[in-house]
């Protein structure tokens, strides 16, 4: 009896396997941990709840000793002379800033516009407001300084609070108005300055829809949100980001559809954002996103007015930042990546047909490679003999096993891609004949690469190309070389647990709290409507369920 | 609340999750096994009436369950049958989950050097699959039962394609006569027909876990019902494709139905691929659910965290799937595990209901 149970008993070599099954898991558990505290760091405190408390209390003082600039700037005097002299002594020095004195002949006294080359409107700034100021300004604009406001004919007109803040407002564009005998200080003037025209959006082309993209001008991209449509339910909030260079971003989202809770989360992972400068919205979602070691992204860009509107009428918010035409949409799910607007403005057959296409292009982008390479190396069995005999004939000449052949073509082509994006437009169509076509032939011709190969790969971009979202697109070019070395090692298996292992990423991954991959699971039959499948628009009758808004009718009748 | 705090899950997917546990191993081995005891093209016969004592299982389970809400049978074990007691059978509660995942593992690991990749060790097939199902363990129950409901549509689907296009080689006459030697091989075949059923002991637990226990029953009833359904499906189709004699003969018989017919003109001609892909992926599941079952209860009768535990429970798992020197050792295995879980059915659920209703009916009159 004992015999036989010591017999059963592993030889050592299981239990050093066992062993090292055994640290790899927690090896890697405590280098995410590590990463993770490491990386949130000044990020939102939701993220960064897991460190302990002595590193909190580390990360809140720089917040704390951080100046802030309202508070600690000058007031203006009030004199006219000593805040003039201020103000060129504070930002006089730059080239571009132009004084410009001149009498108010009306009042007996002086004043100054000061500004900032190329950022006004010359003409209007010449022929109107010094016209008005010269000759029509009356008295009257003098006797209470609380009518002085009101009185004067300028529809942007904010009376700036203290000295830095004028200053910035007068370098980022604005006029200032200084008068002899007016206590506040003043910037009349939108800036203006030098602007592309609104034009398509590159990177979300379509077919049929709105030609209109979001510009830089962050007044102009939500004017283009107004200008979808009256309501008096839009709101956007704004608020001034970045610690050296402010920049302005707008929180949009429709008041009485959104969840307030939501509301509250976006805002406050959005005000908490600590950074020097806020270059492009990407910033910002890589400040905000809820897990910044994972390949998918948490947050849509996108250049569409009418997406980001849509999106707001499914419940969702909306980030907007000056200077990119880029906004942000959140939350979002898996299955928005491998959407686009044409689904719906299609009729809803051929919208459904290519959507269900584009994600069995998505498979494919992800899988191909790592397939050809699961079943030529490992498992020719599976593949119907003929054609397994024939692919085995084409590949008789090349000298590589299959995952050298593929990583060869494959990151040739992602070079070839990537080259494509930076050439200007005339030489780009060239070069994809070039690499494409003749360096494909030369390296069959050459049997370095079997010519089947060619197919699968050429396919694999195809099918990627096809994904309308460019973000998601680089996800899964990514992830297409990790399934390759799963399938390198163990084959179909690994290719299989490739995908189990993507699976139980993505059931993990959560974007404001939404599950990544609702309504898949958590199952939500409510919104299968608008997944692989695009239902007639007449049965969409209620909004996501995933996002619990406050008010899910579409339609006033259901 | 917009985001989710608590670790909760629905009525279905209580009742994948009990679906994905069952569902597995037998698949491929269950027309053997079954066909071994019974000898008589009667095993569909068994198969149904050993799903109707599971369910009854179940819904006792349940019940039991549902007294203590919110406690999974870790927790209130203790508090029938006493601490010392209620604690042993949970520990050996616990250790049969650790087996189970072994087990699933190993025969996985078995199909898979088999089918797949020949010459592999296996341990390079072992280890990355319990490191695969360690990430996706530490997520909680929502991410394990959210990944089972991505994967068991994927299942049925070829499962049911699977067995439709192999009906070309269904001959009614494999399953007849009906009853020919009475009652008794029909009960011969009970005890392995029970034993694919192993893994429903993950009621106890689930219940706890469920957002609205009320609906605990009619969830587990349907989560029990699926894989009884499929099972019967498999039984019927591959004894009906086969014949009893060649179903008893092969280790696989499931597969070696698939393989031996070939859909010409198709990408893959045999089906024996998408088979194996989802047979895997079940296997996954099932492997998971052990897995989590195992931690979640060391974890709660030893007072630990859950994370620790599962790391410790990693080399244990890969220990226990390889004790089994041979596929006849783990075939031995999977019928010691049959007889431990009848043994720690009669000890934990009919044993504390016992003890539950004693204790219930028993205090009142007198106290």
């Amino acid at each position: 009896m004992l015999s036989s149970i010591i017999a059963y008993i592993p030889d050592w070599l299981v239990f050093f396997q066992a062993g090292i099954a055994f640290l790899l898991p927690v090896g890697a558990n405590m280098l995410y941990n590590k990463l993770n505290a490491w990386g949130n760091t000044g990020r939102f405190p939701a993220a960064a709840a897991g460190r302990n408390a002595a590193r909190k209390g580390k990360t809140a003082l720089p917040v704390s000793q951080s100046p802030s600039p309202s508070a600690s700037g000058t007031p203006f005097s009030g004199n006219y002379e000593a805040d003039l002299q201020a103000i060129r002594s504070a930002i006089g020095g730059n080239s571009d800033v132009h004084f410009r004195e001149f009498p108010l002949t009306k009042l007996h006294t002086k004043g100054t516009l000061i500004y900032v080359d190329g950022m006004q409107n010359d003409r209007l700034l010449n022929m109107r407001i010094m016209e008005y100021l010269m000759y029509e300004a009356t008295s009257e604009l003098l006797t209470s300084p609380l009518n002085a406001l009101p009185a004067m004919p300028f529809s942007d007109l904010t009376e700036a609070a203290d000295l830095p803040g004028f200053n910035k407002s007068v370098l980022f564009g604005h006029t200032g108005l200084l008068i002899d005998g007016l206590p506040g200080r003043l910037l009349i003037q939108y800036p203006d300055g030098g602007n592309r025209a609104v034009a398509e959006p590159v990177s979300e082309a379509l077919l049929r829809g709105p030609r209109l993209g979001f510009t830089e001008v962050l007044s102009e991209n939500t004017s283009m949100l107004r200008r979808q449509g009256f309501t008096d339910q839009l709101e956007l909030r704004s608020i001034r980001l970045g610690n050296t260079m402010q920049k302005d971003v707008v929180i949009a989202y429709i008041k009485d559809i959104v969840n307030p809770d939501l509301l509250r989360e976006v805002e406050k992972r959005v005000s908490t954002i600590d950074s020097d400068f806020l270059t492009e919205s990407g910033y910002i979602e890589q400040l905000i996103e809820d897990n910044w070691l994972s390949p998918f992204q948490q947050l849509q860009n996108t250049e569409r007015p009418d997406r980001v509107m849509s999106a707001l009428l499914e419940g969702r918010v909306a980030i907007l930042l000056d200077g990119t035409p880029f906004a942000l949409i959140a939350p979002v799910t898996f299955s928005m990546l491998l959407q686009s607007p044409e689904d719906y403005y299609e009729r809803w057959l051929p919208g459904s047909l290519l959507r269900m296409l584009r994600f069995a292009a998505a498979f494919l982008a992800l899988m191909a490679p790592a397939l050809y390479i699961s079943f030529i190396s490992f498992h020719p069995g599976l593949i119907p003999t003929e054609l397994a005999i024939s692919i085995i004939e084409a590949r008789q000449g090349v000298p590589f096993p299959s995952i050298i052949e593929v990583l060869i073509l494959e990151v040739s082509i992602e070079i070839l891609r990537e080259a494509g994006i930076r050439l200007p437009k005339p030489v780009g169509p060239a070069m994809g004949i070039v690499g494409g076509l003749i360096i494909g032939d030369a390296a069959v011709n050459a049997g370095i690469v079997s010519p089947f190969l060619v197919i699968v790969v050429a396919v694999t971009a195809i099918s990627s190309f096809s994904i309308p979202m460019y973000s998601a697109g680089i996800t899964l070019r990514l992830l297409r070389f990790a399934g390759m070395l799963f399938a390198a090692v163990l084959g179909m298996f690994g290719t299989i647990l490739f995908f189990l292992l993507l699976c139980s990423h993505l059931t993990k991954l959560k974007s404001f709290g939404v599950p990544y991959l609702t309504p898949v699971s958590p199952f939500r039959l409510r919104d299968w409507k608008d997944l692989f499948f695009r239902a007639p628009l007449s049965l969409m009758k209620r909004r996501p369920a995933m996002l619990k808004t406050q008010n899910d009718r579409r339609k006033s009748k259901v | 609340m917009f985001t989710r705090t608590d670790d909760k899950i629905t009525a279905s997917q209580a009742a994948v999750f009990l679906n994905n546990s069952v569902l597995g191993a037998g698949i491929l081995t269950l027309p053997r096994g079954v066909s071994e005891a019974v000898k008589t093209p009667d095993s569909w016969i068994s198969i149904l009436l050993s799903g109707v004592i599971v369910m009854l299982v179940i819904l006792l389970m349940v019940k039991l369950s549902q007294q203590f809400p919110g406690e999974t049978v870790f927790q209130y074990a203790g508090r029938i049958s006493g601490k010392f007691i209620g604690g042993l059978l949970c520990l050996l509660l616990a250790i049969y989950f650790v087996v189970l995942a072994g087990f699933e593992i190993r025969s996985l690991a078995e199909v898979t050097l088999f089918f797949l990749l020949e010459g592999t060790p296996i341990w390079a097939v072992i280890v990355p699959f319990i490191w695969a199902g360690t990430y996706l363990v530490c997520g909680g129950i929502n991410s394990i039962a959210r990944v089972f409901q991505i994967i068991l549509p994927i299942s049925i689907v070829v499962l049911l394609i699977s067995y439709g296009v192999s009906l070309r080689l269904f001959n009614i006459d494999n399953l007849r006569p009906v009853l020919s030697e009475g009652i008794v091989p029909v009960l011969r075949g009970l005890k392995p027909t029970v034993l694919v059923y192993t893994g429903c002991e993950v009621t106890m637990t689930l219940v706890a876990f469920m957002q609205h226990p009320r609906q605990a029953a009619k969830a587990m009833l349907a989560g029990i019902g699926l894989p009884l359904c499929l099972y019967l499906l498999t039984v019927v189709v591959v004894i009906g494709g086969l014949s009893i004699n060649s179903a008893i003969t092969s280790t696989w018989p499931t597969i070696d139905l698939i393989r031996s017919f070939e859909i010409t003109g198709f990408f893959v001609e045999r089906l024996e691929f998408p088979l194996m892909v989802i047979w895997l992926m079940q296997m996954f599941c099932n492997f998971c659910s052990f897995f989590f079952q195992a931690s979640l209860g060391f974890s709660q009768i030893l007072h630990l965290k859950l994370k620790p535990v599962i790391f410790v429970l990693v080399p244990l798992i890969f220990i226990a799937s390889m004790v089994p020197k041979s596929v006849g050792d783990v075939f031995a295995l999977g019928d010691a595990i049959g007889n431990m879980g009848i043994a720690l059915f009669i000890l934990i659920p009919l044993l504390h209901s016992g003890i539950w209703l004693l204790r219930k009916k028993g205090v009142k009159p007198s106290g």
